[in-house]
């Protein structure tokens, strides 16, 4: 299979003509009628914020350094205009945790949770259980949050299981979405993830780090399952434990779960993060450098990137238009990620003075580009020389 | 950051990712309609939930993520139910792209969602990994055994 086929595949599928219209009307719509709600939404949410400002400036006769206010879990959903919600946080099911973990220059709080169905109006799945969770993070030093200086997706915030591998039980597998927005200088995140109740008979946990998803250099899983941070992961990290009621644990759908997500865990440090090999791919001066080897091998020392040639004849090649095509995309997302800061100015000259010889090269049939049965792209001179 | 909610930035958003997240959407759901209705979904929850990006990339991963978790939850909601989704409407294409999109559709999640954005979007290994927040050697291989469960597929179709 070759991209083109793909896409062909896929372009032949009939959408509606005025899909863009019709949604666009739509969206502009409930838009409006947000707007309108909103200033309710923010009438209530200074009413409660007076409430904690109140509560706020009692505290103040113990500590003076109390000088920002929090919200409320259910003043975040509100935030996030999810209503329904806002009311579960307030709820008798809801479960107010309220610790602090205080990393590196930051004071992390796991505010609270709540479970249950249809608490988000635009998840209307019937049958789907949902677990939320509100977490804040403010710095140590008193200098407020704000939404255009905090990295979002620098830090992941992810439930965790005993004696489920933290790659197997988190937010990747359980179709978690995470939102932050920052307020009063405090910002917060809002996690939306499948249902954590079935694992209630064990010591369930919320982590909070600097990175992304899980892995053995964030993450150690001890003999008795239970789970910590590594000792030398350096970076930002709590972990919190819930205090989830047992009784709502389901062993079957944990095991269930479990069967459809499980993968290999191992302490040992090794690049291995899954499946039978690994693929790295590595920015070098003569484009992409793609290394694959078995999982648990040995990585080459000083070992150049080599395709065989039973490689390139197994693997698809491109026309040279489609190859072409290719290089195309590439470089327009190598200037997005120039434009964007994502790309150093040294990177991406260098991208552009390989690009336009590289491209020409594709267009007159000196370089080929092959698709690989690793599902990596390959180009290659014609003469014998590598070119990525 | 980039927030949403003004009709220009509405029109910006429907307009940009329209095309991409309903051939994503519809990776997992068999119908056209479905799909159509995964989308407007994800819009609409950007619309409520106002998550604040901090920048276009991080906007459209969002977007990815949210259609697809969107997508999966009509199909496992629909499979739950013991429905059975809209029957397939997609009398133009070829039955060889029928095939494909068939096989694509009955790859798990996890698997179909790689395949797709290699596949359909151009995207490299790192790219797939940033956005779906996963280690680029998960990718590599979710990449490389949902090519092989694809090519048995359509080998047995065949």
């Amino acid at each position: 299979m070759d991209h083109k086929t793909y896409r062909e595949a896929f372009d032949q599928i009939p959408f509606s003509a005025d899909f863009q219209e019709r949604t666009a009307d739509l969206l502009r719509r409930c838009a409006r009628e947000s707007e309108k709600e909103n200033k309710i939404v923010k009438f209530s949410k200074t009413k409660k914020l007076a409430v904690t400002i109140a509560a706020a400036v009692a505290l103040l006769v113990v500590s003076v350094s109390a000088a920002l206010v929090w919200l409320t879990p259910s003043q975040v959903a509100e935030l996030h205009g999810q209503d329904l919600l806002a009311e579960a946080f307030e709820g008798p099911d809801a479960i107010v945790i309220d610790e602090t973990v205080e990393t590196g220059d930051f004071a992390v709080t796991l505010m609270g949770l709540v479970s249950g169905k249809d608490l988000d109006t635009m998840n209307p799945d019937p049958g789907n259980a949902r677990t939320y969770a509100v977490l804040s993070v403010r710095r140590l030093d008193g200098k407020p949050l704000d939404n255009e200086t905090f990295d979002f997706f620098h830090y992941t915030m992810t439930p965790l299981a005993a004696g489920c591998n933290p790659n197997a039980v988190n937010n990747w597998t359980l179709g978690a979405f995470a939102s932050g927005s920052a307020e009063n200088g405090v910002y917060y995140y809002l996690l939306d993830t499948e249902s954590i109740e079935k694992f209630a008979d064990r010591t369930v946990y919320m982590a909070f780090y600097e990175g992304g998803a899980p892995n053995n250099t964030i993450f150690t899983v001890n003999d008795d399952g239970t789970i910590d941070f590594c000792d030398d992961f350096t970076g930002v990290h709590a972990l919190f434990t819930l205090p989830l009621d047992s009784a709502k644990a389901d062993p079957a759908a944990v095991e269930a779960f479990l069967e459809e997500h499980t993968t290999g865990w191992t302490n040992e440090r090794t690049p291995v993060e899954d499946g039978d090999y690994v693929i790295e791919e590595q920015k070098t001066e003569d484009g992409v450098n793609v290394t694959i080897r078995p999982a648990g091998g040995e990585e080459p020392e000083d070992a150049p990137y080599t395709v065989t040639p039973e490689e390139i004849a197994a693997g698809t090649p491109y026309a040279p238009e489609e190859a072409a095509e290719r290089l195309i995309a590439q470089n327009e997302r190598m200037e997005q990620h120039y434009a964007e800061g994502t790309m150093s100015p040294e990177d991406y000259a260098r991208w552009k003075e390989e690009y336009g010889p590289w491209l020409e090269g594709l267009r007159n049939g000196t370089i080929a580009m092959v698709l690989l049965e690793n599902g990596t792209d390959y180009s290659y001179n014609v003469s014998g020389e590598d070119v990525n | 950051m980039v927030s949403f909610g003004t009709d220009e930035i509405i029109s910006r958003i429907v307009e940009r990712y329209s095309s991409m997240l309903l051939h994503l959407a519809a990776s997992r759901l068999d119908s056209p309609a479905d799909a159509e209705d995964a989308v407007q979904e994800v819009f609409l929850k950007l619309l409520t939930a106002r998550p604040v990006f901090r920048d276009a990339e991080h906007e459209k991963a969002w977007l990815i993520r949210a259609t697809l978790h969107r997508a999966s939850d009509i199909r496992r909601g629909a499979e739950r139910r013991n429905l059975p989704l809209e029957e397939l409407a997609e009398p133009a294409a070829r039955e060889d792209a029928l095939d494909l999109l068939s096989a694509v559709r009955a790859l798990p999640d996890k698997y179909s969602a790689v395949i797709h954005l290699y596949y359909y979007e151009g995207y490299s290994i790192k790219e797939i990994a940033k956005t779906l927040g996963l280690p680029a050697a998960t990718v590599g291989t979710r990449l490389a055994r949902g090519r092989e469960r694809l090519r048995q597929m359509l080998k047995e179709d065949v």
